[in-house]
Formats: structure tokens, sequence, C-alpha cells
């Protein structure tokens, strides 16, 4: 039982605002992602609820007791670090049974307990040998192991994949997460990688400038961004993002006039006043080609044919466009092709970049 | 290039025996001394100058033990130089953890002074610190004579004692050696990441069980370059001895050596020569080890 | 990401807001630290202070003056420069530093760097030979070459010189200045060779390869690419040898103390025969504050080429 609470979490280094009030709730169980670009504060969070650091204002609960003032150690948590941090000098039975070793365990019973964690993480081979023999992923594994032998209620992650190979990356999201669902502990995960996020996460926690820029479930976050920053960070290419002004029609319907000439229908209930300057959000996956005359049409300027998908891009000063077209799509630089947005996949945020979809 | 492979060949043998000559000549003005010291050592007529032995005898060794004080000298030079060479490596090894770590405002102008005290000659300081320690001592000759038994004042003071005792010189020589210890030991932290500490924090050890089963264990190279550089410098080192020593009972090797050669109506160069290799031998052995450290040592700060 | 950017530029908590397990973390440093700030408060700095205040006084190792020492203001400083003792010994290191240091040991040990980066087949031997002297304690290395220099034609040096026919004598006394830089030099040369094999290799191999496809010959090498870039790792051994050897005091004492009449009483043995045979500490003290001045501005001058950051 392990459920995270952050409320009003501020964190300021000399003069320096880290963590600028941060309210997040994790559930028990929950696999939760820390993603941000660098800088966000995602490490400094992770190590303000390891311990590591301390909490300037605000309060940290671990099922509702304060954990503010309580020793790292004495949390329940278990950390796995960006490097390993595995000891060079101890073997990779030391460095699993390190923790019980120093609570005075019995040689034989952390013996015991080294092996069932590393039959879990298929160490059993490796025992003997010292960090320094291993390869990324065994070292990746020790250092689990050195987590969970310590059935913490909470795991941290700081970035663990950043060192392994993009293969040994896919293999690794696997395997923790299949451990997630074995231990059944509460893991809190950092990354800048999104793709990592969006595979692995129950809940991706977005981060920009020592804030929370969104906490939701990942496909949430993917269909309803809350604001132009996560609508750009989550997904691949990135969102377009066009500046626009709203027109009503004496007929009664919405539609924005984009900088760049483009006209794109808003859905009837939406609330904006004639003349309100928005910004619209449409994703490269959301367009596709249609035949001319059409509504939008567009130069491309850049293809790049991939086999499987296309992105085609669209220069122009108030803003390039890209759209991701499934399969071989063979058309020329410069020539003039047609486009229209699926229907409903607008995204729309106000001058300020705060969602105003409606309803 | 234009050169042919037999030509090149050429040329390269004829640089690499021009190459020869010069070594040679350079390696002879660094081996005569040796070679003389060495040989005169084994001969049985040993003489102030090279020559060839006409009889091969170990009897000069022999004698420093039987005929004079040699054991008294080593033991001295071994307990003196050893145990600034350990309080050295303790001392360095913790400040300079706690200099690598720290971030407080004093840590700065603190290393700077480490810096400069490195620059200082021990001769510019043996006149204070000559007075320091006969305050010191007449401090402790105090405590002494009041508590001890008047037999037994001199062996006692011979050991607490600040002048001609080992207490004294050994925090002498380990004071003039720390700040280079402390400048390795804090390099050598600084390039250990922090996580290893952070995780063993995490593990739930106290600051003890992470420096006795962590930070030692990662620190050993750098104690070890620390502790050989300490040792070498104090083995070697003369001036101290020459003024906070005097008894016989605390005589050491270097001393020993210098005052052997100094009743010049009576030299024994078989006894020198002997004693002169037993005290060069330790030194060349540290020095044989610590020689890949002497550079990372003085280009050091340029790390940082 | 590992540690957030910000930490590494500004560092950590302020005093002010670290709690619990950090508060302690700070402490525990601090303690850490203490052993060594208190013998070197001690065994150096204070004493390096307190060498200002006995340069101030009249303070003596016996005679009256060692009863009731008077402050003398600047007594000593007009005596020592009115003291043609003092300019001696200034002018003698200046000699022996210019002569061992900066001439003997680095010519030998440049030469000795840049021909052992040949594959020669004797390269380890010949490299232990250069090491041995440096090795050595310095009355060891003093015993050896009195030895060495010793008068009458059977001692080894007159023999050697012997076989171009120059005469017999006893070195030390005619030419002890030049004696004792030989013998530093000799001392000294394994340094000089460590720290400038270390400057060379730290040269690019690409920046030669080069060299030679623009069809420099190896003397052009060396003069125009070589040396030019070995111009930081020379003044730092400039540095750090002539701070060495001013401080130098066991070797050239256990060779000649100061003597024949002066001639090689560098400042460490003018300082020494000053306070502890003449019994002048005050004026001793005086002599090693001009030393201790000398040597700092070298070692400002040291920290501040290496950029030193701390």
């Amino acid at each position: 039982m392990a459920a995270i609470e952050l409320n009003g979490v501020q964190k300021s280094f000399g003069t320096v605002d880290v963590i600028k009030g941060v309210d997040i709730r994790i559930e028990d169980g929950e696999f939760a992602v820390f993603v941000g670009p660098s800088g966000c504060g995602k490490s400094t969070l992770l190590r303000l609820i390891a311990g590591l650091e301390s909490i300037n204002a605000g309060e940290f609960l671990l099922d509702g007791k304060s954990m503010n003032e309580v020793a790292p150690d004495k949390r329940g948590i278990a950390m796995v670090f960006q490097s390993y941090a595995l000891y060079p000098h101890m073997t990779v039975a030391q460095n699993i049974g390190f923790s019980l070793d120093l609570k005075k365990v019995p040689k034989d019973e952390i013996r015991a307990e080294v092996e069932k964690v590393a039959e879990m993480l298929q160490l059993s081979e490796l025992l003997d040998r010292r960090p320094a023999a291993l390869s990324g992923g065994q070292r990746q594994r020790v250092a689990i192991g050195r987590a969970i032998i310590k059935k913490p209620s909470v795991i941290l992650f700081d970035e663990p994949l950043s060192n392994l190979d993009a293969s040994l990356r896919v293999q690794m999201r696997a395997e923790l997460q299949r451990l997630h669902q074995e231990l059944a502990a509460t893991v809190v995960y950092v990354t800048h990688d999104q793709i990592e996020a969006m595979t692995m996460a129950d809940r991706i926690v977005v981060l920009k400038d020592g804030e929370v820029a969104q906490s939701a479930a990942p496909i949430d976050l993917y269909k309803r961004p809350a604001n132009t920053f996560v609508g750009t960070f989550i997904g691949s290419p990135r969102m377009n993002l066009l500046s626009a002004s709203v027109r009503r029609s004496s007929d009664g319907s919405v539609e924005a006039r984009a900088d760049n000439g483009w006209v794109i229908v808003l859905p009837d209930g939406f609330s904006a006043f004639d003349g309100d300057r928005i910004k619209i959000g449409i994703r490269p996956e959301h367009l596709r080609l249609v035949a001319l005359p059409a509504a939008i049409s567009a130069k491309v300027s850049v293809v790049e044919r991939l086999g499987v998908e296309t992105y085609l891009t669209f220069n122009h000063p108030k803003g390039s466009i890209v759209a991701r077209l499934e399969g071989d799509i063979t058309v020329k630089v410069g020539e003039q092709v047609g486009l229209e947005v699926t229907e409903n996949a607008c995204h729309l945020f106000d001058s300020s970049g705060a969602s105003i979809q409606s309803g | 290039m234009p050169n042919g492979s037999a030509k090149n060949s050429a040329s390269v043998k004829s640089a690499d025996a021009a190459a020869y000559g010069v070594l040679a000549v350079i390696s002879l003005y660094c081996a005569i001394p040796f070679l003389w010291v060495f040989i005169a050592s084994v001969d049985s007529e040993p003489s102030q100058f090279l020559a060839w032995p006409k009889e091969w005898s170990l009897q000069n060794y022999i004698n420093i033990f039987a005929r004079q004080d040699g054991f008294l000298w080593i033991a001295n030079s071994l307990i003196i130089v050893g145990s600034a060479t350990l309080i050295v490596m303790v001392l360095g090894g913790l400040g300079g953890y706690a200099l690598s770590r720290s971030h407080g405002w004093w840590r700065r102008p603190f290393l700077y002074t480490i810096i400069l005290i490195r620059v200082v000659p021990p001769t510019a300081l043996i006149v204070p610190l000559y007075k320091v320690l006969l305050t010191a001592n007449s401090v402790v000759g105090g405590i002494v004579r009041a508590v001890m038994p008047p037999d037994l004042v001199r062996p006692t003071m011979h050991i607490f004692g600040f002048i001609d005792g080992y207490l004294g010189i050994i925090l002498v020589l380990a004071a003039t050696q720390l700040p280079l210890a402390l400048w390795i030991m804090k390099t050598f932290f600084d390039t250990i990441p922090r996580d290893y500490e952070e995780a063993a924090v995490m593990d739930g050890a106290t600051l003890m069980q992470t420096i006795r089963r962590v930070l030692i264990p990662l620190a050993l190279p750098g104690l070890g370059a620390a502790g050989l550089f300490a040792f070498i410098i104090a083995w070697g080192d003369f001036l101290m001895p020459l003024i906070f020593l005097s008894s016989a009972e605390l005589q050491t090797l270097p001393l020993g050596l210098f005052r052997a050669y100094m009743r010049v109506n009576q030299l024994d160069y078989g006894f020198m020569t002997a004693l002169a290799v037993i005290y060069t031998l330790p030194a060349v052995i540290a020095f044989g080890f610590a020689r890949r450290f002497l550079v990372q040592t003085f280009g050091g700060g340029v790390k940082g | 990401m590992h540690t957030p950017m910000v930490e590494t530029t500004t560092g950590r908590s302020s005093p002010m807001t670290l709690t619990g397990y950090q508060r302690r973390a700070a402490w525990h440093l601090k303690l850490l630290l203490a052993p060594s700030v208190l013998l070197l408060g001690t065994f150096v700095i204070y004493p390096a202070f307190y060498s200002i205040y006995l340069s101030l006084t009249n303070e003596a190792l016996s005679g009256p003056a060692a009863l009731n020492p008077r402050f003398v203001g600047t007594r000593n400083y007009v005596r020592l420069f009115s003291d043609g003792g003092f300019w001696n010994s200034l002018l003698v290191t200046f000699w022996f530093v210019l002569g061992s240091a900066i001439i003997g040991q680095f010519i030998l040990g440049l030469v000795s760097a840049v021909l052992l980066r040949r594959p020669l087949r004797f390269r380890p031997l010949i490299n232990a030979i250069i090491l041995m002297p440096n090795a050595v304690p310095e009355v060891v290395a003093g015993f050896m070459w009195v030895g060495m220099l010793a008068g009458g034609e059977h001692a080894t040096l007159n023999k050697i010189v012997a076989w171009f026919g120059i005469p017999s004598q006893n070195w030390l006394v005619t030419f002890p200045l030049t004696m004792i830089i030989i013998v530093n030099t000799w001392r000294g040369i394994a340094f000089a060779m460590i720290l400038l094999t270390s400057g060379i290799s730290s040269i690019s191999h690409e920046l030669y390869e080069a060299a030679r496809m623009d069809g420099a010959t190896p003397r052009q090498i060396f003069f125009r690419l070589t040396l030019p870039l070995l111009m930081p790792t020379i003044f730092l051994y400039m540095l750090v040898s002539t701070v060495t050897t001013i401080a130098l005091f066991g070797l050239v004492y256990a060779l000649t103390r100061g003597g024949p009449g002066g001639a090689t009483e560098i400042i460490g043995i003018y300082i020494f025969n000053q306070s502890f045979t003449a019994f002048q500490l005050g004026f001793g003290s005086a002599v090693a504050v001009v030393m201790l001045a000398i040597s700092v501005v070298i070692g400002i001058g040291y920290v501040r080429l290496l950029k030193v950051q701390v």
C-alpha cells in the first residue's frame, strides 16, 4: 500500500526555484512516469520523494503520512540510479544484498533473498561477478535487484534506460512492466523519452519549468492535451500549431482563419467571440491528402519517404506544417496538393496556450 | 612520402644510434653514484671511490646491525615516517572527501590556502615551528613530570615530547605532507559520482558505514597515491630530524648516515654505503609505485 | 539529465533551507575536515604568521635576548638588507635555481623525454635509471656525490676527467657552486622528464601526421610544433621546479653545509645557519619572511597559470 501525494511541494537551490508548487497524486500500485524536457525539475522531484533533497515548502505524503522529515532509508522507498551506482568493489550478490547486510541480517538469509531476486531478474549465473564484468543490460538488472530486495512500497527510477542501446531499451521496457506487475509496487519513473512514457505508464506527469503541465493517463494526454506544451511534447512528429482568428458567420457556423491562410471549420458548440485569437493544434497524423481543388491547398517543401509512412513538410513563413501519411506517397517537392483535417481532430487553445476544447 | 622504405629504415637506424649515444651519457651520469654506493657496500675493502671489489662480502650490512644501532635507526625511521603517513592518509582521506562534497563558503579559500601552503618552503617555517614546539614541549613536560615517576620522565618525553620526541616530529611531518594529500584526495573524490553515496543512503547506511563500506574501497587508489607521496617525502626529509631530534635513542636513518660521514677522521665507507642502500631501498620501491601518479599530482589543479 | 542543471551551476541548497538528514550531512563534512584544519593551523599557518612577529623581535636561542626578547621593529630587516651574507645567499640561490632547475634539469629532461619517445629496446631500463636519482633521499644523494667529487687522483670524477687530460682537483672546493648545480641537475632530470613526457604525449598524433603531410622535417616538427604546444607544460615545470629548488635544504647541506666560505649557502641553509648555528631566531625569521614572500608570489603565479578551478 503506497499512495503518493505531493501537496504544494516547492524546492529551490539558492535563488533558483526548481519546483514551484507541485500537486500530484499517484495511486497505490500505479506506474507513474515523470516526463519533461531537460531542466523541468523531474529528477529533482524524484530526489525529493527519495529524501535525497529536502522539501522547502509543501508536503510529501506516503499513504497519508508526512515523509518530509523521514530519513531516506526509513521511507520504504528504493531507487534505481541513472548511472546504476553499482559498487565496483563488490560482487553482484554483495551489491544486491548490501542493504540487508547493513541491517545485520544473517548471511544465509541474505543469500536466500539475493538468490530469489537474482532468479526473478535472470542474474543467478552472475552473482559472483563484479559490475565491471557485466554488460549494460546486466548492470541495469543488478541495479533493479538492489532496489527490489528491500521490498519497497515505492520504487523510483531515474532515467534507467538512458545508458542502453536502442534494442536493449525496448527489451528492458517490457521487462520493467512485467516486474511492476509481479511486485505490485508503486513506481515513479523519470524519463525525457515520451515513447517510454507512453508505453509504460499508467499515469504520465508532464512537467514544465518546475510545474505540472498535465497529469493523466497516456491516451488522455494524447487525446486531450491540457495545453500547447503537452500537445506538442507528446506525439511524433510534434503537433502542428497554427495561430488563427475566430470568425463567426451570420448563419452560426464558426471557422478559424489561420495566419497561413488555412480555413478550418470549428465544431458547433465552440464558445468564442468573433475575432478571438486562438491556436489550433493539428497532429500530423490527422492530415490527409485530397484531390484538388480542396479547401486547403499547400506546396510541398520536403518529402520524407520511410516506406511504411511518408512525412510531407509544407513550409510557410507563418508556421510550417508536417503531415504524416500512411504508406508510400509519391509526391514531388514543389507540387501543390490538397489537404483535409480529420473531423473533430483539431485541438483548440486560447492565446495563452490553455486548452479550450469544447466539452 | 617520397622517401623509399630502405632510406627510411636506414635513417631511423642512425637516429636510433644517436639517441642511444645521448641517452647512454645521461644514464651514466645518473647511474655512476649508485654503482659506487652499491658496489662499495658489498666490498670487503670498500673505499670512497668506484672500484671493482677484490672480495665480495655482506659484512658491511651485518656490521650495521651487529656493531651499530641499525635496527634502532630503521625502527625510528619507520615509526616516525609510518605514523606521519598514516595520519596523512586518514586526515587527507576525510578532509579530501569533505572538500569534494562541501559547498560551504569556506571551501574555496581553504583550497587556495592548501595550494599556497604547498609552495611554502619548510626552511622558512623552522624558526617559528621551533618556538611553537618548544612551548608545546614545556607544557607536555610539565604534565609528564607531574604524573610520572622521575625515572620514567625521559622515556615518556621521547614518545610524547614535541622537541626530541616522536610526537612532535610525527605531527610536523604529517602537517607538511597533508596539503598534497588533501589535494590528491579532493581531486580523487571529485571523480567518484555522488550516486554511490546516495545509493548507500537509500540502502540505509550511516555516515560511518558509507565511509567504511563504500568510500574507502572506492578511494583506495587515491589513498594509496597520497600515502606513497607522504611516505617518500617524509622518508627522505632531513631538515626536520636534524632540528627536532637529538637523542641517540631517537636517531633516524638520515641522521645516522649524516653523522657517520661527518665524523671525518673515522670514516667507514662500508658501513656508510650499506646504510645508504638500506635507507634508499624503501624510497626507491615506493617511488616505483608512485611514479604513475606523479604527473596527475602536479597537473591535478588543471582539472580541479 | 540526471542531476538537475541548476544544481550543478548554482550549488546545493543554501544552509537556511536544509532540513534533517541534509543539515546533519553538512555538519558531518565540517567535522571531517576539522582535524586537518587543526594540524595545518598549528604547524603551518600559525608558524607562518608567527614568523612575521618573530622577525620584528631580537629573539635568540642563547644570550640575554633568549630570556627577555624585545620588540625591535624593522631593525632585523634594516640589518638584513645591508648584510653581505644575505645578498650572497640570494645570489647563490638565484644561480642555483637558474643553473639546475631552469637550465640543467630542463634541458636534460627535455632531451630524455624526446629521445625516449622512440621505441628503443632499452627504453624501460634507461627510464628506470633516470628516475633513480629522484627517488633517493637527499642525504644519500649528498653522501654519494661527496664521494664522486672528492679530491685525490683515485676519486671517481678525477679518474673520469683524467681521460680528457684534466688535472685532478677537489671539486667541491674549486667549483662549489657549479658542483651543487650538477648534483641537483642529476637529481631532478626525472621530474622534468616525466612532466614533459606527459605534455608531449598529450599533443594529438594527428597534428604530427598533418605536419608530415605538409612536408615538415623532424627538426621543423620539433621547433615549430612540439615546442610551442609544450609551452604550458614548460611554464608549469619552471614554476614548480623553481619553488621546490628554492626550498631545498638537505641535499646541499649534506654536500657542503653552505661552504666553502658561503659559496653554496643557498637561502635555506642561510636561514638554518643564522637561526640554529648563530642562534639568532629573530634575524633568521626576517630572512624566512623574505623567502616566504618570494615563494608565495611564485605560488600565486602557479595558481593563476593552472587556472585552478576549485
